[in-house]
């Protein structure tokens, strides 16, 4: 089934409404026209709150409300806030928290951090970088590096020397090819693209 | 008093130079006129005493002294050949658990109110010994070759150091062979430099004239002519806080010396 905008997803407790981006005009139509497809069954289910980032909570309030009187659901409101509002894979890699190293991360040592890591210094062999978020390395990064580890696979892992021994982004695993690389001397940048990393210059013009 | 100063040798890897290292930079700072004690932390595997050549004048050891079985003077071996040389050796039938951190730190604040210097010999690994070994220490030089799993070892190390308060450790590099270097067989002390990030304090080229003295028990540095007993004591002298140039083996020389001075005027 393809998803749309507005989404009902089941958990422990009861039905949450998922909002996947757009105006607060078409989320609205969109939420309706999903109500009123199976008015009766949502008639015996709880309806515990509103998820999603594109959405102010005045507007999940309305929209709660609407639910509520117009359609006469089953609303607990803030019931289950605190579980809804704690996004289940870390969404601040275009902006979010960010923790920055200004240290050379050596062997044996684990940096990790549940949003973006920037280390300014280099990361050496037998380091370990673990964040939910982007890793961005001002320096080497010759240890291993896994972001997005909570399963994001549009985490990133960008170095101005990027030479890791094994590079992980979500649950997508790339290591170095055995043979020699040639060191093509720039800043790098390592995504995840058909689930295999892939590496290229992030200023290809340079 | 306590105005002596505590600096351990130490690598991870072991067979790196950790040992001849201690015995050379001790002697030839005591050969300086400094009052210097070496100290054995290698519980259980105890070489420095031989490499000193003072292996048949130990009656007690680093363990009878922190357990109080004899008075620390009683515990110290003086070199007769060279005024103000000292050694503190290791017990070799207990093992590294027969003394304790806190009780280094005590044992070093004392020898900082006699000694001048107090350079400690680590036993190879991060365990206890080495936790030992580094309680008391004031200063860290890493010992290390030009060889990738040496470097690798010496990371870890610095970052352990770093982890218990011995920031700045410095550097160095034993056993470089400027021939293999020069045919790019041997990693460079610029590479080496480059992953570890810290101040370079000396090379030691590999000598044979090492492998003859060790046998013999006399530390290198006591000889006038092999280039290595020059390349220690420039390292003295640097600690000392001169600045001396790197020992001329290499037509590339320049840039090396350029290094070792910018990482100096730090």
């Amino acid at each position: 089934m393809k998803e749309g905008l507005v989404n009902f997803k089941g958990i422990n407790g009861g039905i949450y409404i998922c909002v996947k981006g757009g105006e607060y005009s078409t989320i609205l139509q969109e939420l309706e026209r999903k109500l009123m497809e199976s008015l009766d069954f949502f008639k015996g289910a709880k309806i515990i709150g509103i998820k999603g980032d594109s959405i102010s909570r005045e507007e999940k309030n309305e929209l709660l409300n609407i639910m509520k009187y117009k359609y006469e659901l089953n609303v607990i409101e803030d019931s289950q806030e605190t579980f809804l509002d704690k996004p289940k894979v870390f969404e601040g890699i275009v902006e979010g928290m960010t923790k920055f190293i200004h240290n050379t991360i050596r062997s044996g040592q684990v940096i990790e951090y549940d949003g973006n890591i920037v280390i300014i210094g280099d990361v050496n062999p037998g380091a370990l970088i673990r964040a939910k978020g982007n890793i961005v390395i001002l320096g080497s990064l010759k240890g291993v590096a896994h972001a997005g580890i909570d399963g994001n696979t549009n985490a990133l892992v960008a170095a101005y020397d990027l030479r890791p021994m094994q590079l992980r982004i979500g649950n997508v695993i790339g290591r170095r090819p055995d043979e020699n690389m040639d060191i093509i001397g720039l800043p790098e940048v390592a995504r995840v693209y058909d689930n295999e990393v892939v590496i290229e210059p992030y200023l290809p013009r340079k | 008093m306590g105005m002596g100063k505590a600096i351990v040798i130490t690598s991870g890897k072991g067979g790196v130079g950790k040992t001849t290292t201690t015995a050379n930079i001790g002697t030839g700072l005591a050969i300086m006129g400094y009052k210097v004690v070496v100290v054995d932390t290698d519980i259980g595997l105890r070489n420095l005493d031989v490499v000193m050549g003072l292996e048949n004048r130990i009656v007690y050891d680093i363990v009878d002294v922190v357990e109080g079985n004899c008075r620390l003077k009683q515990g110290l071996i003086k070199d007769k050949r060279f005024d103000g040389l000292y050694l503190l050796p290791a017990a070799q039938t207990k093992d590294k658990t027969a003394v304790n951190p806190e009780q280094m730190i005590e044992l070093v604040a004392k020898l900082k109110e006699e000694f001048d210097f107090i350079i400690i010999d680590s036993p190879a690994g991060i365990e206890q010994g080495f936790k030992n070994s580094i309680a008391g220490a004031d200063e860290a030089y890493i010992v290390t070759t030009p060889e990738i799993s040496a470097v690798r070892d010496a990371d870890r190390v610095i970052g352990l150091l770093e982890a218990h308060g011995i920031n700045n450790p410095k550097l160095i590099v034993n056993r470089i062979r400027y021939d293999m270097v020069k045919r790019g067989d041997m990693m460079n002390v610029e590479d080496i430099v480059d992953i570890l990030a810290i101040d370079l304090l000396g090379i030691i080229p590999d000598d044979e004239a090492i492998v003859i003295s060790t046998n013999k028990g006399e530390p290198v540095v006591a000889e006038e002519k092999p280039l290595s007993a020059k390349a220690y004591r420039n390292i003295c002298n640097r600690i000392l806080g001169k600045e001396v140039e790197l020992l001329n083996l290499d037509n590339n020389e320049g840039k090396l010396s350029k290094l070792l001075k910018i990482l100096f005027s730090k």
